[in-house]
């Protein structure tokens, strides 16, 4: 698989949603296969809310990319055939712009002062990004929760580039509880003792702790009820391979694996501002989502997993209800999906010809 | 079945009209409105694998079960909904013929005819009915809620919905003959334009 990965600079700079600017901006990009000849074969994938640029293939730094179970040669979305481009978002850690990155006019990293982004910003800085790349149209724009937002708001900003759109375990809003939940995740980092008002970088810290009870707590509502008890259960950890003394069981051990590792690797502000961006959107504000997809053109393919609490299908519905109203060619599948909200991540047999069948069709 | 059903409801389909297939198979009878008529047509199913084939065919599917899910697209104006051959294994079909009747102006309801009299001359033997119409057994069908065609003209009666047009369609699949003279008798199937 072709794969190319560069740091894109934009000496333009962006106005923001919250009426505040960058002067310029950086996004890291990762790109898959070729742009054929009249560049009708591109696709955006929009990351969740801890992804990256990464989406497919092995890298040093990342890893397995967090959809290459769906992307790659002839896998759902088929690198042979597509030109896929997925970029690190505005105020992520992974290269693009960030609160870790340094600002250039004062030479200090930004910290705290990064100003807060958006979807529609992240929307708007791909857009720009799009045109760097020379592409008129996306054949697909898809992602999965946060992802699957933007998804939806391509469609919203910019009708006549995007044919399709593919909004997996998504929301056209965020929900009360899933700001509550997200809260939460804030407060621990806000409290831990070495997050210092967000410039824990000049006292050479890491808020740790925070950030680790933070993802915990994430897990928990990525997953369902039912695939922690077939995966864990009420199992104890052996005691050669708990990660903390404390630990009883498995799930506990788990927890603190996987909290642990992200701590070391997540930036706490990036974190902050992330959770806000979830929080804070909502396709319809000020009007209904019926009057906010009115001018959309692209073709819909939502999709919900019964597992998936945090998202669950009821919200997908909403948004397929909507776009009926709108006469969009809009399809609306709930799948089982057996790991919650994660099931957005997994291939499964039907997730993945639904996928493919969209695109193609 | 449904490339017959497309030539039938043809006339009653208007161009470029807003319709809606419940259970819609792999979305054959909406491709050939979206050819004929140039429709804007979504299909409601349950079944993954016939999902699929909808998307593959690019016509718009949505997966629900009938029998919990109407109410939710109450908002959609839809100038045509369609019901072939699933009105009787529905657990409500009065209640689910009603609620199309609100989100959409029009109805095609098709439906098989116990009163065939195959279907009769099982009975008078004193078994169910086993034909090519209903090839299963009555431990293994879908049909819950068979009637004949004068059980379905009195049940739209009931319900003020008024008949706009009916086709027979008999054994070979054709249309007249006896199943025009004598439907409930000779018709393995009624196709029904519904109206309230």
């Amino acid at each position: 698989m072709k794969t190319e990965t560069k740091l894109i600079h934009f000496s333009e700079g962006i106005e923001l949603e919250s009426g505040k600017s960058l002067n310029s901006f950086d996004l890291m990009v990762e790109t898959y296969g070729e742009l054929n000849e009249d560049k009708s074969n591109a696709i955006l994938l929009c990351h969740a809310f801890s992804g990256n640029h990464h989406a497919a293939g092995s890298s040093e730094d990342y890893g397995i990319g967090w959809w290459d179970q769906l992307v790659g040669p002839n896998k759902s979305i088929d690198t042979n055939k597509y030109f896929v481009v997925c970029c690190n978002n505005l105020g992520g850690c992974a290269g693009s712009s960030g609160p870790s990155s340094v600002d250039p006019s004062s030479q200090k990293i930004f910290g705290k002062s990064f100003p807060q982004v958006s979807v529609l910003d992240w929307v708007n800085s791909q857009k720009m990004l799009m045109d760097k790349l020379n592409i008129e149209c996306w054949h697909f724009v898809a992602g999965g929760s946060l992802g699957g937002m933007q998804a939806l708001q391509w469609s919203i900003s910019y009708p006549d580039k995007v044919k399709k759109a593919g909004i997996f375990a998504a929301a056209s809003k965020s929900s009360s509880q899933n700001i509550a939940m997200n809260e939460v995740a804030r407060e621990s980092i806000r409290k831990d003792e070495n997050f210092h008002n967000g410039n824990y970088y000049e006292h050479n810290v890491i808020p740790k702790n925070g950030i680790k009870t933070a993802r915990m707590l994430g897990h928990i509502t990525y997953l369902s009820e039912e695939h922690m008890d077939s995966r864990f259960g009420r199992k104890f950890q052996d005691e050669d391979s708990k990660v903390e003394e404390s630990v009883s069981f498995e799930v506990e051990n788990y927890l603190q694996y996987k909290g642990e590792q992200f701590s070391e690797l997540f930036d706490a502000n990036s974190y902050i501002l992330m959770t806000k961006v979830m929080d804070g959107y909502d396709a319809g504000k000020d009007k209904t989502l019926v009057e906010a997809l009115k001018d959309v053109k692209s073709e819909f393919l939502i999709v919900g997993f019964y597992s998936d609490w945090l998202y669950p299908p009821e919200r997908g519905k909403e948004i397929q209800i909507a776009a009926m109203d709108n006469n969009i060619r809009s399809s609306f599948v709930v799948l089982q999906g057996d790991h919650g909200h994660d099931s957005f991540l997994f291939n499964s047999k039907t997730y993945s010809n639904l996928i493919t069948n969209f695109i193609e069709s | 079945m449904a490339i017959k059903l497309s030539k039938i409801i043809n006339s009653w389909v208007p161009e470029n009209s807003k319709v809606i297939d419940f259970g819609c198979g792999d979305g054959s009878l909406l491709k050939e409105l979206f050819k004929n008529k140039q429709v804007l047509g979504y299909g409601v199913e349950i079944n993954d694998t016939k999902i699929e084939k909808c998307i593959e065919k690019g016509i718009p599917v949505i997966k629900l079960d009938i029998d919990k899910g109407l109410n939710d697209f109450m908002s959609s104006n839809f100038d045509l909904s369609i019901m072939a051959r699933s009105i009787q294994c529905l657990k409500n079909p009065d209640l689910a013929l009603n609620r199309m009747l609100e989100l959409s102006k029009r109805c095609v309801v098709t439906l098989p005819n116990l009163g065939y009299w195959r279907c009769r001359i099982n009975l008078a033997s004193g078994k169910m009915p086993i034909t090519p119409e209903l090839p299963s057994s009555w431990y293994e069908t879908e049909n819950i809620h068979l009637c004949t065609i004068k059980d379905f003209e009195n049940l739209c009666l009931k319900e003020n919905i008024s008949i706009k047009d009916k086709v027979f369609i008999n054994r070979n699949g054709n249309q007249g003959g006896l199943s025009k003279i004598n439907p409930n008798l000779f018709a393995v199937e009624g196709v029904y334009l519904l109206e309230k």
